[in-house]
């Protein structure tokens, strides 16, 4: 039956930055689906709350404190899951940050502090170390296992902010775009070991501590009228970890209620009859 | 465990197209997942054995031949579907004729019927239907499109222009009822394996970075998750499922 490829029971997914946000929601979704999820992230208390929630839910759920920007602690990652589980089936790599000025409801995206001529090299390496350099060090980290094992699962999360520019969020997108093409690229290159890679290019979300103002100012910039909820993402996150994506890899799959789909504000809409 | 976000529990589905293999994988697929189906087309044979598939999985089912595929028709099959159903929540547009030829010896006629079935016909097939789902303010549709949308093809430019339509008529028509609930994707199929004969080279196989072409359990899963509560914050956009076709140089 069809619903059963959706099915994720016995399956071990490590969610980086799982403790927050978007990571939190798809370590939910992932446990609801039936996997045992290693979160991993930086802070102790936020992983470990996750990691009870996954608990409650009746699924084997472990913390591992990790700054992915260190390849040894990724490495560490990887290795005590497979201490602890025996294998990794899904890799979500969604750790990442767009560090900076923070949005206001006058201007609701958040900005690189500028100007540009004042960044020193570590901002710019920060930026693209914590987006970019990390999906490698954990794709280097289970690539072994997974192409001997000739089965993984694979997702980068992106940013629709890769695909389209964001005034002043240079490094942000830059590594986002970087995310995507390594992406297609390590798709390409393990598609022979039937491993999947999929990245997962998210619009606007709404995350706990936002402002209210700029929560509208932002949703009345989106067609749908409103920001996307974190839980949305998760069932995205299980249909690229299970079955049901067997033949898809290589994609980018954009959620963002349509915020990077049009030609003009999200209200404009000519009125302009064909002359006879 | 399965997430009830994928399910379809008592949704009305409405298949329309022509010249796809899978009419009745895809029924199979959305009953399986719960929604009960109306399947239409010109082939009746087709409709029978979907709308088969679908009685025996204990879902209700409509089979509405179409001939002519006329605006009056369509409309027809949407009074049709709201007398016996009450609502509409699924439409799917799998329109696909197959042409080719060197685009000097394309008349205007070809033109006409390769625009007029492919996108002509998806553009009817949403107003007819979407109107009931805009009155709701709720809905999604899913258009079933070429990756021939997306790339070139020598001998493919009146093909490939009508997939490419049906591309942007995904992107503009989600803007334009984003704000009334009414989801519209579409999801790009890369090389299915229809058409091969065993034993004979396939030409496009090691194009295909999965080795494999696409079969139709392969299209139906990404139907079901995009008709379903589990995409509830997509639209405008084309995913695709094409062994990693549309990734590679």
């Amino acid at each position: 039956m069809i619903l059963e490829r959706f099915n994720l029971d016995g399956k071990v997914a490590i969610v980086t930055g799982g403790g927050t946000n978007l990571g939190k929601a798809m370590s939910h979704a992932l446990a609801r689906a039936g996997a045992d999820v290693v979160v991993a992230g930086r802070t102790r208390g936020t992983i470990e709350e996750t990691t009870s929630e996954v608990r409650r839910m009746g699924h084997r759920s472990i913390a591992i404190t990790t700054d992915v920007t260190d390849s040894r602690q990724v490495d560490d990652l990887i290795l005590r899951t497979l201490n602890e589980f025996k294998k990794v089936d899904i890799l979500v790599n969604n750790a990442g940050v767009a560090r900076g000025i923070e949005p206001s409801p006058r201007d609701p995206i958040p900005k690189e502090p500028g100007p540009i001529w004042e960044w020193t090299d570590d901002m710019w390496r920060k930026g693209i170390d914590t987006n970019l350099t990390s999906v490698f060090y954990c794709c280097r980290a289970v690539s072994k296992h997974m192409v001997e094992r000739k089965s993984g699962k694979v997702i980068n999360i992106s940013s629709a902010a890769g695909l389209r520019a964001a005034r002043s969020l240079l490094t942000y997108c830059s590594a986002k775009a970087g995310v995507i093409m390594f992406t297609k690229t390590l798709a390409l290159t393990w598609a022979r070991y039937n491993i999947q890679v999929n990245c997962i290019a998210p619009g606007i979300f709404r995350t706990p501590e936002a402002d209210p103002g700029v929560v509208q100012a932002q949703a009345s910039s989106i067609p749908m009228g409103r920001c996307g909820e974190p839980h949305e993402v998760g069932p995205l996150a299980v249909f690229l970890s299970s079955e049901a994506s067997n033949y898809i890899t290589g994609e980018c799959f954009v959620i963002d209620g349509a915020r990077f789909v049009g030609y003009a504000p999200a209200d404009y809409a000519p009125v302009i009859p064909l002359e006879d | 465990m399965i997430l009830e976000e994928f399910k379809l529990k008592g949704n009305v589905a409405i298949l329309s197209g022509h010249g796809q293999s899978w009419l009745t994988h895809l029924s199979a697929a959305l009953a399986q997942a719960g929604a009960n189906v109306v399947v239409t087309g010109p082939g009746k044979e087709d409709l029978e054995n979907a709308a088969g598939e679908v009685r025996r999985l204990g879902r209700n089912v409509l089979a509405i031949p179409l001939h002519s595929n006329s605006s009056r028709e369509i409309d027809a099959v949407t009074g049709q579907v709201i007398d016996q159903f009450g609502r509409v929540d699924i439409l799917v547009n799998s329109h696909n004729l197959r042409f080719g030829k060197p685009f000097l010896e394309v008349s205007e006629e070809e033109w006409r019927r390769v625009l007029e079935a492919n996108l002509i016909s998806v553009a009817r097939s949403c107003k007819a239907i979407g109107q009931q789902m805009v009155k709701q303010r709720s809905g999604t549709i899913i258009n079933i499109v070429s990756g021939a949308g997306e790339r070139g093809l020598p001998n493919g430019v009146a093909y490939c222009s009508s997939m490419g339509g049906v591309i942007q008529l995904t992107r503009a028509l989600a803007m334009e009822w984003a704000r009334e609930n009414v989801r519209v994707n579409a999801v790009g199929i890369g090389w299915m394996g229809n058409g091969i004969q065993e034993g004979a080279k396939d030409p496009i196989l090691s194009y295909i970075p999965a080795r494999r072409r696409g079969e139709p359990e392969d299209i139906t899963s990404l139907v079901v998750f995009l008709a379903s509560q589990a995409s509830s914050y997509v639209t405008g956009h084309v995913y695709y499922v094409d062994g990693g076709v549309m990734a590679r140089g």
